[in-house]
């Protein structure tokens, strides 16, 4: 009886502590994320002065299959938008795993390049972004590196030209995307047994196999988890588009961008919720996400059908 | 000192070694980094002598005419004096003059709520999920892996109605009320910290008739606090280069990103850009500081297990 009763008060005090801490994330959560969401789909259905309708999807639609040239901004935002997505998935996150296993590797003044490679995160976009700005003007540094080898840059820039402002940012993203991804790529493989890879070597396995047989098995879980979250960002891929063109001109905004300036507007508090768009807003994310939900867990299935190696 | 001594020739003979061809490729991407590293460098060096040029003197370099490789003739030092007293833009709302003094004050107050908040509620979730077993714990799990994975988009507008509707848009009460979230990649890799200690030192306080709180707060969390630590350096790194939260939902909070984002953009066109890369600097050393003084602890402790559930 006694025992029944520790256990019981064990039991309480265990529910208690769990309740405690869990209500605030799970309270957070539930407002920040799944209240938002639902009512984000609602407000897809809805107008301005919240009466039911399907108008949201008309505009989309027309915005998605309308030619870029006339006025299909959605359908420019979701090109611009794909290629930010392949940047990453097949440009970034493969440098930055080759860039790790050198310094893993112990690659000449590794130290020093970790420590470069992870200046972009540290500091702000708005700096980069202006001393960028001012690098390839055609007055600046690259236009003279550009005149010794006798090309003349555009005289109004590559950043305000339809046809080379979007691969500019996109160069810029490269440029200062490899951060985070060599940090969590080099703490995966710095864990990894130094044994194992000995063993192997005594056993004749070069450098080739050593990558594809021992090294990615190994950081597998790692790295299936970034493929995950980069293919999560199938429609949210981006660069810092405002930092470049406040307005999104010169083709490049992105979907995020897109929905960015329809709540932002001019960021002026007085003129509300209702001179924003969010309802268009509400029913393109609705419309991007039932695309992407599908396929991301299509995706990450067939990922876990990867096996994971133990150590 | 034996120990070391042999991790470090175990290192040397498997991270160190590499045949001919190997070395080849090592040069060739060791001539790559050098590169890259020189860009960055590069962009450091270009912002930072530019902030002491002269206005006119920037101007000149930027012609066509122009050397835009030359270092300042004289040293404009007062620029950070500038940079300091009278960088500022007007609040479109208040009419208020926001220099980079709030900013800084901003800043500070956003990454503590923050990044505190944050981290703390991770935590939270990651322990009570790694630790304990109870009914709950799958799908809540479940959930918590769910909401990071699923792509959203759009719920901007949604976010945006409800800050309105609850009357904390563009207050501080945004950053308090928003900051305790526990799920995302905070929530990851806490939650393989936590897996990784014995429960043994839990059981042993049990025994000596400690409860849980006495457990989490005075074993746990100690234990976990190198990790955390480590997030929080990177979290209030994000946290100092967001521009975009701050310029949405808090227009007249503007921190040092959002701020000198808007000074850039009124600066620019009055054309004192090298007052404008002063104040960029002095945006950017308090975290290259930070970093500094905790890149071992970053490089050492970040490690994200897989997703499972």
């Amino acid at each position: 009886m006694q025992k029944e009763k520790a256990g019981k008060k064990k039991q309480w005090s265990q529910t208690i502590f769990l309740i405690v801490i869990l209500a605030l994330p799970i309270l957070n959560w539930l407002v920040f994320w799944l209240y938002i969401n639902l009512n984000s789909i609602l407000l897809a259905f809805q107008d301005r002065n919240a009466n039911w309708t399907l108008q949201n999807f008309a505009e989309f639609w027309e915005s998605l299959v309308e030619p870029v040239d006339y006025g299909g901004s959605v359908q420019l935002a979701l090109l611009n938008t794909l290629k930010y997505f392949a940047v990453d998935l097949l440009v970034l996150l493969p440098l930055a795993l080759i860039l790790s296993y050198f310094m893993y590797k112990r690659i000449f003044g590794f130290r020093v390049f970790r420590v470069i490679f992870y200046l972009p995160v540290i500091i702000s976009a708005v700096a980069l972004t202006t001393v960028y700005k001012e690098f390839i003007d055609p007055n600046g540094p690259l236009g003279k590196i550009c005149e010794l080898f006798g090309i003349t840059m555009p005289a109004e820039g590559l950043l305000a030209r339809n046809g080379s402002a979007t691969n500019m940012i996109l160069i810029y993203h490269i440029w200062t995307g490899f951060g985070v991804n060599v940090l969590l790529l080099g703490g995966a493989m710095s864990r990894i047994p130094l044994d194992v890879l000995e063993a192997a070597r005594l056993d004749g396995v070069g450098p080739g196999r050593e990558i594809m047989e021992f090294i990615l098995p190994l950081i597998w879980p790692t790295l299936s988890t970034m493929l995950i979250f980069q293919l999560t960002a199938v429609f949210t891929a981006s660069g810092p588009i405002l930092l470049f063109s406040p307005n999104g001109d010169y083709n490049t905004t992105t979907i995020s961008f897109w929905i960015f300036k329809r709540v932002y507007g001019g960021g002026i508090v007085s003129t509300g919720v209702s001179a924003r768009e969010i309802n268009l807003v509400s029913c393109t994310g609705l419309c991007f996400t039932a695309i992407g939900v599908p396929l991301i867990l299509g995706a990450r299935k067939l990922l876990e059908k990867i096996p994971a190696v133990e150590y | 000192m034996g120990g070391y001594m042999k991790k470090r020739n175990k290192e040397s003979s498997i991270l160190f070694k590499r045949s001919g061809r190997e070395k080849i490729i090592f040069g060739i991407v060791f001539a790559f980094m050098v590169i890259y590293s020189f860009t960055m460098l590069y962009a450091l060096f270009f912002l930072i002598t530019n902030s002491f040029e002269s206005r006119l003197g920037y101007l000149d370099k930027l012609s066509s005419e122009g050397n835009p490789f030359a270092l300042p003739e004289v040293w404009h030092w007062e620029n950070y004096a500038k940079a300091f007293g009278e960088l500022s833009f007007t609040s479109v709302n208040t009419g208020k003059e926001l220099g980079l003094g709030v900013m800084f004050l901003n800043s500070i107050w956003y990454i503590g709520f923050t990044v505190g908040g944050g981290i703390l509620a991770s935590a939270f979730m990651a322990y009570a999920l790694s630790k304990y077993k109870f009914k709950a714990n799958g799908f809540i799990y479940g959930v918590a892996i769910f909401s990071m994975t699923i792509p959203v988009v759009g719920n901007m507008g949604a976010s945006f109605k409800l800050m309105s509707d609850l009357n904390i848009y563009n207050t501080p009460w945004y950053v308090i009320l928003t900051c305790f979230s526990g799920t995302g990649f905070n929530f990851l890799i806490l939650y393989g910290v936590f897996k990784n200690i014995s429960w043994s030192y839990a059981e042993a306080v049990f025994v000596d008739g400690g409860g849980h709180f006495t457990v989490f707060f005075r074993i746990m969390l100690p234990q976990a606090f190198t990790p955390m630590l480590a997030l929080a350096v990177v979290a209030a790194i994000g946290c100092w280069n967001d521009y975009m939260t701050p310029l949405l939902y808090l227009p007249d909070f503007p921190t040092v990103a959002s701020g000198i984002y808007q000074i850039d953009l009124e600066f620019s066109r009055i054309g004192d850009i090298p007052a404008t890369f002063a104040g960029l600097v002095i945006s950017i050393l308090p975290m290259l500081v930070l970093y500094a003084a905790c890149s071992d602890i970053i490089m050492k402790n970040f490690t994200m297990g897989g997703l499972k559930g």
